[in-house]
């Protein structure tokens, strides 16, 4: 099949994630859909890899999943300790600062 | 709804727009994948649009599951079970153990949406239509034939990884430990903080 | 029997081990090896032992791997430059200066972080991060005299990532490389002693906006690996330079890989996490942020379109203009209007990011040397700055609001003097390292064509330089308020770290030949 059907769907899913950032207000919520943006990136790279016959694509989709988990380990606990401090976890209450 | 008309606008371009082979009698696995990209996009768009945070997580898991059916498609195996064993197995129940640290409400939550509405879905329109022109510019021609080959499997992923990608695979050890030893950190209280020292 | 041709078969089977160039690489090694040592030094060390051994391994190992980055110096300079470990890494000039510098500033970051006579009870950071701020827990913590010790392993971790960056030779490296900088930075911005839900805050902003903009890095490889069918950075470039179809796979790749990277360097438009992550975190963070960070990131571009896209030259120099006039354009207006030092330094930090693309655009092998000159310079007098910063106190902490450092100049001619030397180097006033690199990256623009974007740099400039020397003017034409901050006399620690600032400013504005020079043959990259 066309593999472009594949890219589509990751650049739909990648889109969809990237405005899910800018419209969600909870910091969690927000996070999900980077891990959404990532898994398109993932899904991109392994249908290069099928397309171009070598797996450094997949290789680095393992990658990706690694950093991800990393990230959501940093990520929550900087959400968790903000959250003891200030009882909510909303990204526009973050306003002791100037956007 | 508006959501999912578009999924299945979206699916018949996919459908009619196939040229080469298979476009005729669509295979097994093409059928498999315009199904499961169907689910894995309406869940993705629930996962933004839902007014439910718990709901969210939930489905992400649909999201991330859906997409490890699509790894298994395209024969990336290996892949595929990482996904499920990382992603489902370790992201989603950290965010959920997160969703419940942060006391977050069960139920519905009118505060979840930012009130920059507009100008998210103007940009990400903008974004999908150069992606989408890309992809189409890219690859009209391509074919992909997806019957064969066990290229996916972790011995074959595990060679490369060992053999030609050790030195970020190390250094991925080292942020792992990183991320570790920054959790901590951030959320032990110390259980001698009277300061007798350990 | 069998179990012989099991063995054999075994044998058989066994990937072969690929060859590392453990010397090549000692420099990253040893870091990561100091970085691993401080965790062991926190599990192991009794608590009163920990401070002084943590400083002891941090320092001596950044100084073995500067010593390892000189030693490594005669053989690129034979050879040119090599890759090594199956491709993942260039050992070349730029990969050597870059970490030689990185590391001196890292002795420097540490230094500052180090600084416990400023604060009392205590250094720069929470007494016990886990604790909420203003807490009974934290209150407790802070009279037992705890000290949050693992910033020194995070930090070194950090300094780990920054020093692979720039030598990265493969996307996927340099991704990795980004997120082993990042992670351990994003922690380390909120951990701040004073003012804790800021600094979280900023930690929060930096993590987040620092995701999504590593989402589009990573896309953007996805899209050149889709291109080319590598991310080796000289397969790319052996793939640009070939057919013309699938250009726009390419130039959105392209793009979405320099949205990443423009973000770490804090290049408009993806700036707006610098003011308040800058003005949030720990300011010895800051300062290691604003100058290590800043040099890694700028390693990394060079390294990208250098190599990687040398055919893509006339595709991505109108891009990266555009990007370069914006910034500088930006952080110099919105620098005039700051009322907080740190912040002021932030936009300032901005702008600066825009002069040093100028550099960068002229994509020329001038454009390089002069863009790692003006990395040394800028480094250099921004964590001296940064410093200096750190000793103005008052009851709440640093006094970083500007109209408290009115008079300051009369009351202690000496520091106001020493920020002095280095707002006049940020403006690029004639003897200071700063108009010697400005001279050095607009020259370099000029030659290479660009010259627009030299009549806008001089004007940016000469904009910033009023503010610079505004504050200048505040600090020693003003009356002194009477309850004004008072300069804390630091230990030998932070004295050091500005002492070294102010010479390296001054030398390299008197005699910045020798650097420039070293910088010349440095800048070659290895394909």
């Amino acid at each position: 099949m066309n593999p472009a059907n594949y890219l589509y769907l990751a650049a739909l899913l990648f889109t969809v994630g990237a405005a899910g950032v800018l419209l969600r207000r909870n910091a969690i919520v927000v996070f999900m859909c980077v891990e959404l943006m990532l898994n398109a990136t993932n899904l991109a790279f392994v249908t290069f890899a099928r397309m171009h016959g070598n797996y450094d694509g997949q290789v680095i989709a393992f990658f990706t999943m690694v950093v991800a988990a990393a990230e959501v380990v940093v990520g929550l606990s900087i959400i968790i300790a903000i959250f003891r401090s200030r009882r909510t976890a909303s990204v526009d209450d973050a306003n002791l600062m100037k956007w | 709804m508006t959501a999912g008309l578009a999924a299945a606008t979206v699916a018949a371009a996919d459908l009619s727009g196939r040229g080469g082979p298979g476009f005729l009698s669509p295979t097994g696995a093409e059928v498999a994948f315009v199904l499961i990209g169907l689910v894995v996009l309406g869940s993705a768009l629930l996962v933004v649009t839902t007014s439910q945070i718990v709901h969210a997580a939930l489905w992400l898991v649909v999201t991330l599951g859906g997409l490890a059916a699509e790894y298994l498609l395209l024969t990336a195996e290996f892949i595929a079970w990482v996904q499920v064993l990382i992603y489902i197995g370790a992201v989603v129940v950290l965010l959920l153990f997160g969703l419940m640290l942060t006391r977050a409400p069960i139920g519905r939550s009118t505060e979840l949406d930012s009130l920059k509405r507009w100008p998210a879905v103007l940009v990400a329109v903008g974004a999908t239509a150069t992606l989408l022109t890309v992809v189409v510019d890219a690859f009209h021609s391509a074919y992909l034939d997806l019957g064969k080959t066990d290229d996916g499997s972790a011995r074959v992923t595990g060679e490369s990884l060992f053999r030609v990608w050790v030195l970020p695979f190390e250094v991925l050890s080292v942020l792992l430990l990183a991320a570790l030893i920054g959790a901590i950190v951030l959320s032990r209280g110390r259980a001698d903080a009277d300061g007798k020292g350990r | 029997m069998s179990s012989g041709l099991q063995l054999a078969a075994d044998a058989a089977d066994k990937v072969p081990a690929p060859s590392i160039e453990y010397g090549k690489l000692s420099p990253m090694l040893i870091v990561f090896g100091i970085a691993v040592a401080g965790v062991l030094v926190e599990a192991f060390v009794p608590r009163k032992a920990r401070y002084v051994t943590h400083l002891v391994v941090a320092l001596g190992g950044m100084a073995a791997a500067f010593g390892a980055v000189l030693a490594l110096i005669p053989g690129v300079k034979d050879s040119g430059g090599e890759i090594a470990a199956v491709g993942a890494v260039a050992v070349d000039g730029p990969t050597l200066f870059l970490q030689g510098t990185l590391l001196l500033l890292g002795i420097v970051s540490v230094l500052l972080m180090a600084e416990r006579k400023l604060e009392p009870g205590g250094d720069a950071f929470a007494p016990q991060a886990a604790a909420a701020p203003g807490s009974a827990q934290e209150k407790e913590a802070a009279a037992a005299g705890l000290r949050q010790t693992e910033v020194y392993p995070l930090a070194m971790f950090a300094l780990g990532g920054m020093l692979l960056f720039p030598a990265a030779n493969d996307l996927l490296t340099l991704f990795v490389a980004l997120e082993v900088m990042s992670l351990p930075l994003y922690l380390l911005c909120g951990l701040a002693r004073r003012r804790r839900l800021l600094s979280q805050e900023a930690a929060l902003k930096y993590f987040l906006l620092g995701a999504f903009s590593s989402a589009f890095f990573l896309f953007g490889v996805a899209l050149l690996y889709g291109y080319s069918g590598s991310v080796r950075l000289d397969r790319i470039a052996v793939a640009t330079g070939g057919a013309m179809d699938n250009d726009a796979l390419l130039l959105i790749g392209l793009a979405m890989v320099a949205v990443g990277l423009l973000f770490k360097v804090g290049a408009v438009p993806f700036h707006s996490w610098t003011p308040d992550v800058y003005q949030g975190a720990p300011t010895p963070i800051t300062g290691f942020m604003a100058s290590a960070t800043k040099v890694a990131a700028f390693g990394a571009l060079l390294r990208f379109f250098y190599v990687a896209l040398p055919g893509m030259k006339w595709d991505w120099r109108p891009m990266m203009t555009g990007v370069a006039i914006v910034t500088m354009v930006v952080g110099a207006v919105i620098a005039i209007t700051q009322t907080d030092v740190k912040r002021m330094l932030a936009y300032s930090s901005i702008a600066h990011a825009g002069f040093i693309l100028t550099g960068m655009i002229a994509a020329n092998e001038a454009g390089a040397s002069s863009t790692l000159f003006y990395l040394v310079a800028y480094g250099f007098v921004t964590l001296g700055a940064f410093a200096v910063v750190t000793l103005v106190r008052d009851a709440g902490g640093e006094a970083t609001h500007l109209s408290r450092w009115a008079g300051l100049g009369r009351r202690s001619p000496l520091v106001a003097g020493v920020f002095a030397v280095f707002l006049l180097a940020f403006a690029g006033i004639p003897l200071t390292s700063g108009f010697s690199g400005k001279f050095a990256v607009f020259q370099a623009a000029a030659d290479g064509g660009a010259g627009s974007l030299v009549i806008v740099g001089v004007l940016c400039s000469a904009i910033a330089a009023f503010f610079y020397v505004r504050v200048i003017v505040l600090m020693f034409f003003s009356e002194p308020r009477a309850d004004g901050p008072t300069v804390v006399v630091p230990s030998v620690m932070t004295t050091a770290a500005i002492a070294l600032g102010v010479t390296v400013t001054v030398v390299l504005g008197i005699v910045p030949q020798p650097v420039l020079d070293l910088a010349d043959k440095a800048a070659l990259f290895v394909h």
